[in-house]
């Protein structure tokens, strides 16, 4: 067993959703035996076949856990486990507690790739969608900002940190909007083709326009100031990964935490509830970000920031990015009327963010 | 001496997983040997013993992939072995954990990649660095010219050393031992009657590989017989696609001219595709330094079509060997230039042979063995200098001398070279005489003398062609002013003004702002350990 490697798996019609491959049931089994508690049963929450990752929960002699399987590098691995540690023993987050091993380890290495056993929390229960829910998440994700703050990676853990980012992933979308026109031109007999080349010049501008803020802003300055100034990002925060427990928001998952201007967890979950609501509402908007700010103040630049990520499309590449996948299924007639969404979404989105753009005005950079 | 060469963290040498800076040092090392004692030290691998000695070369092997891990295990093993000299490669980060544990020992430097520039090590590391290195070799002008506008105190250290080719390996299709396999290789593709252009290269956005896709309706216009060919990996992968690989399959599915893909090819077999083809095209649209492939096409007689980026262009002498592309962002560049070789079967012919010939002259693998030998020698030579630039290199008659003996040494191992370079000698002769006529004075007739022994005189030419890095900057730069009416064309040009805005301001910002951020951390081992250094040695200085 020592010498096996875990590897992405595929899924056949046959499979259960949750399929997970025997011998990496057997690594899991065997990881267990690293630790104190006796486990009594365990089941797949979670898979991610084509990562190679899984996550199941374990009832133990110890109370309910979660084991994981981190599809990622090893040493990008311990980046994620140093952080999870630091939110819970340095800054009492309310993040699940890491348990070790009988040996004190935070993590087990088997198959390549590291494991880990953490608290199962129970009960946790979804925020409600409304406006009072989705604030809860705000503040809750603006406290996980402020307490990651000072993090340190281990020593040996890949520094994964996209503070520097931001101008090359700008760049990139604009690429990728030329990907999309160039499809639409090579498959002009797709029904979607002409709507998306009629589209895509609009968004393209967008995204060149918010490269060049970007350069104008106080970006580079912002950034300067350092990975652990800033703190961790979660990336994939939402209704699922933020959950209400008994004494308060709980956030879990925390994989795919790195270093980055912490709006861009905020820029997402403002994004994805427009869309969610079908149109962009200042008020909604406002009462998102100001929730956020209660308890991670954003300076005035920051907010210069976040605006100029608001305005960026996003979206636009990320719904019609099945178009380079599979044009000649992607490119029919529901692409047709979603282009049409998204366009109509867009056209709500600029009058929203035309008014608050000056709110932040006179806000004091803590 | 006693000389140890520092690979990377990567890959493992013997090059089994492939690698440039691997097949490089392999292509060298026959070499090398014969005058030294050498001592390879390289990240370790499953597949390998941590210890062994093949063909009287030391081999050890030592935990890597990641450089804070791989520092670790070289600062151990220097900890109880004793080099005269330590060669490191493409990693100067490697530099001053090296100087710690061996303070007398010569380091010299090889350059692959643009890895001095700030996002890659601290500017105080790298200039600490440069103090430290007696040499410094890069594999074209463009490398060598990056690391001298980032820190012109290294100019007198730096010297482009091309890299080379296997030119028993890399053979023209007309070739005796390649007849058949060009003939099966291209039966086995449907590639029989077609004039194929072949791509060599990873499917990555910077490579623009959719570039030359996006030329081929217009040149299937023209030329009823295309195929391309893509060798790459990861064009059938099924898990790990990335948006890239998708965009380019799906421009292919959609091209009039047959689009061969191959997979992965493993690299002992590369040269079989190489001998199958007629033309090769390299579509980089990043700075690349100077891509292998270039020197693989050369030695396999083909036509070479690349772009004006990096140091691509270093190798090719217009309508001699290639054509270079200046604008690679244009699908339209990629059809007029390859029109151009594709109209005039003649000079078609005469540039593979020219390539052939160049790669013969120029790239073989004694002649990169015998200029690494000639400044390991010079380095040997040369006393100690802690904070001090050395003097601009200068060729001495003893020096070439040096030379001499080596190059002696060097064909031993290659007796077949000896006639080529002699020619070489003859028609650079030839060509000083046409030249002196018009006036030439003697003492640029003496420099290219050395030239001769030292260098290829293909680097005069390359001045032509080569533009520095610094004006081409400020070309991005200006265009990045003008951005109102931006259209594609200038598009990636304002990207790459941008990340010199960008490394400009970090820099400034990492010297202002050391005490708030992670890299502040490791500033600050790094000014212990030149604090460490400069008070053990910096006071001969």
């Amino acid at each position: 067993m020592e010498n096996i490697l875990i590897e992405p798996w595929e899924l056949d019609a046959l499979m259960p959703e949750l399929f997970v491959p025997e011998y990496i049931e057997k690594i899991a089994s065997e990881v267990l035996t690293h630790y104190d508690f006796s486990a009594q049963s365990m089941q797949v929450m979670a898979t991610k076949p084509a990562r190679g990752g899984a996550i199941w929960k374990v009832e133990t002699s110890a109370g309910p856990k979660s084991l994981k399987l981190l599809h990622r590098r090893p040493t990008r691995s311990l980046f994620s486990l140093g952080a999870q540690e630091y939110l819970v023993e340095v800054q009492k987050a309310r993040v699940p507690a890491i348990v070790k091993t009988k040996d004190g380890s935070n993590y087990v290495e088997a198959g390549g790739k590291l494991w880990f056993v953490a608290e199962w929390i129970e009960p946790l229960a979804p925020a409600s969608k409304d406006l009072e829910g989705t604030k809860h998440l705000c503040r809750a994700i603006g406290e996980f900002h402020r307490l990651s703050k000072g993090y340190e990676p281990p020593k040996h853990a890949e520094i994964a940190t996209r503070l520097h980012k931001w101008p090359k992933n700008f760049e990139k979308i604009i690429t990728k909007m030329d990907w999309l026109r160039n499809i639409a031109y090579a498959y002009p007999e797709m029904p979607a083709s002409s709507h998306l080349l009629q589209a895509v010049d609009v968004f393209e501008q967008q995204a060149i326009q918010g490269l060049e803020r970007l350069n104008q802003s106080s970006y580079s300055d912002l950034v300067a100031k350092g990975n652990a100034y800033w703190g961790l990002v979660h990336q994939d925060y939402g209704w699922s990964n933020g959950q209400m427990g008994s004494d308060g928001m709980w956030i879990i998952d925390l994989d795919g935490v790195a270093f980055d201007l912490p709006i861009r967890d905020l820029r997402k979950l403002i994004t994805n509830k427009m869309i969610d609501n079908s149109q962009w509402d200042a008020t909604w908007v406002r009462e998102m970000i100001k929730a956020y700010h209660e308890v991670n103040p954003i300076s005035a630049e920051v907010y210069d920031i976040l605006m100029i990520e608001l305005s960026f499309p996003n979206e636009f590449y990320k719904h019609l990015k099945g178009a380079i996948f599979e044009p000649e299924l992607f490119l029919n007639e529901e692409a047709v009327q979603l282009i049409q969404m998204i366009i109509n979404l867009d056209q709500t989105k600029w009058p929203v963010l035309e008014e608050i753009k000056d709110d932040w005005i006179g806000v004091e950079a803590r | 001496m006693k000389i140890l060469m520092i690979c990377t963290e990567k890959l493992p040498m013997p090059p089994i997983r492939g690698g440039a800076i691997q097949t490089y040092i392999a292509g060298i090392l026959p070499y090398l040997k014969q005058s030294h004692d050498i001592t390879i030290l390289g990240t370790d691998d499953p597949s390998l013993p941590d210890n062994e000695i093949i063909d009287g070369v030391s081999y050890v092997r030592v935990p890597g992939k990641l450089l804070e891990i791989y520092k670790e295990g070289v600062v151990r093993y220097l900890e109880s072995n004793q080099f005269d000299l330590i060669h490191i490669f493409n990693r100067p980060r490697l530099v001053l954990p090296v100087r710690s544990v061996a303070p007398k020992a010569k380091i010299t430097l090889s350059m692959h990649n643009d890895m001095f520039n700030a996002e890659k090590i601290d500017p105080i590391e790298a200039e600490a660095a440069l103090n430290e290195v007696s040499r410094i070799v890069t594999v074209s002008d463009y490398v060598g010219n990056v690391i001298k506008s980032l820190y012109p105190q290294a100019t007198g250290k730096v010297q482009t050393i091309y890299s080379g080719v296997d030119t028993e390996r890399f053979l023209p299709g007309s070739h005796p031992n390649m007849k058949k396999i060009r003939q099966d290789v291209r039966q086995a593709h449907g590639l029989e009657n077609k004039t194929v252009i072949l791509y060599a290269g990873r499917l990555s956005r910077n490579k623009g590989v959719d570039r030359l896709i996006r030329a081929l309706p217009e040149l299937s216009k023209k030329y009823k017989d295309l195929a391309l060919v893509i060798v790459g990996s990861k064009w059938f992968s099924q898990d790990a696609v990335t948006d890239y690989i998708a965009y380019v399959r799906a421009l292919a599915k959609k091209s009039p001219i047959p689009v061969v893909t191959t997979g992965f090819v493993a690299p002992s077999e590369i040269q079989n595709w190489f001998a199958a083809a007629d033309l090769f095209v390299c579509t980089s649209i990043w700075p690349e330094p100077l891509a292998r492939v270039h020197y693989e096409a050369m030695a396999t007689g083909l036509p070479i079509v690349t772009t004006a980026r990096g140091g691509n262009a270093e190798v090719i002498r217009l309508r001699e060997n290639g054509l270079v592309v200046e604008n690679p962002e244009d699908p339209g560049q990629f059809v007029e230039k390859i029109t151009e070789v594709l109209s005039d079967k003649a000079m078609m012919k005469r540039m593979g042979q020219r390539g052939r010939e160049l790669a013969l002259s120029h790239y073989k693998w004694n002649r990169v063995a015998s200029e690494v030998l000639t400044v390991w020698e010079q380095t040997k030579q040369t006393a100690v200098s802690v904070g001090t630039a050395e003097t601009p290199m200068e060729l001495t008659a003893s020096q070439s001398k040096t030379a001499e003996t080596i190059s002696f040494i060097t064909d031993r191992v290659d007796k077949s070279t000896e006639k080529q370079v002699k020619t070489q000698k003859q028609k650079n002769k030839k060509k000083r005489i046409t030249t002196e006529n018009q006036k030439v004075t003697e003492k640029s007739a003496t420099t290219k003398n050395q030239k001769v022994v030292e260098k290829p005189a293909i680097v005069e030419n390359q001045k032509a062609i080569e533009k520095p890095a610094i004006v081409e900057n400020q070309k991005a730069m200006e265009n990045k002013k003008q951005v109102a009416g931006l259209t594609r064309a200038n598009l990636d040009e304002l990207i790459i003004a941008h990340h010199m805005l960008m490394n400009a301001r970090n820099k400034k910002n990492n010297q202002s702002n050391r005490t708030m951020n992670g890299r502040s951390n490791r500033n600050n081992r790094n000014r212990e350990l030149l604090n460490m250094l400069l008070r053990e040695f910096g006071k001969n200085a």
